[in-house]
């Protein structure tokens, strides 16, 4: 019946399903330039240096893009 | 001529579906683009690493090392999700 009601709620769920889409994008984005850089020929499981560099890999690309968002707005000041 | 508003009980607003109609449409494209695009990079991955030389068919090792390439690619993801997840600041 209050379509704007409908609207508002509609606004808040997409708003939602936007920030696990680029939750999701992100978590693509680090596998494939981890696999990259920490796998070598795959086997039947990762050696343990394998499994540390996927997970360093990780978060040291996290690391870098807070680093970079800080560098930029220093650069805006 | 409305088959929307006959299969829904909501009969007040006909031609507006529900909030949750709407996302859930929008949820299964995005499951059906994540879809694609996770066989997309898997498979260029895995063709990288374990076909080097392509001949004129696959052998034996080139398939189960594409066969191991699927599932430590499918283990990197959940190790790369961890790691994202656990950076997040717990929220309210």
């Amino acid at each position: 019946m209050d379509s704007s009601r409908d609207t508002a709620e509609l606004q808040k769920l997409l708003e939602q399903e936007k920030s696990r889409a680029m939750l999701n994008e992100l978590v693509n984005k680090l596998t494939s330039v981890c696999w990259d850089k920490c796998v070598g020929t795959p086997g039947s499981k990762f050696s343990s240096s394998e499994t540390a560099c996927l997970s360093n890999c990780a978060q040291r690309y996290l690391e870098t893009s807070a680093l970079i968002v800080r560098r930029f707005t220093s650069m805006q000041q | 001529m409305n088959t929307y508003a006959s299969t829904h009980s909501s009969g007040a607003n006909v031609s507006q579906p529900s909030p949750e109609a709407v996302i859930e449409q929008v949820q299964r494209h995005l499951a059906e683009a994540y879809a694609e695009e996770l066989f997309n990079t898997v498979r260029d991955k895995c063709f990288m690493k374990c076909v080097t030389k392509p001949s004129s068919s696959l052998s034996g090792n080139e398939s189960s090392c594409i066969s191991r390439c699927v599932d430590r690619y499918m283990e990197a993801t959940g190790i790369t999700s961890r790691a994202v997840f656990n950076s997040i600041p717990r929220e309210y």
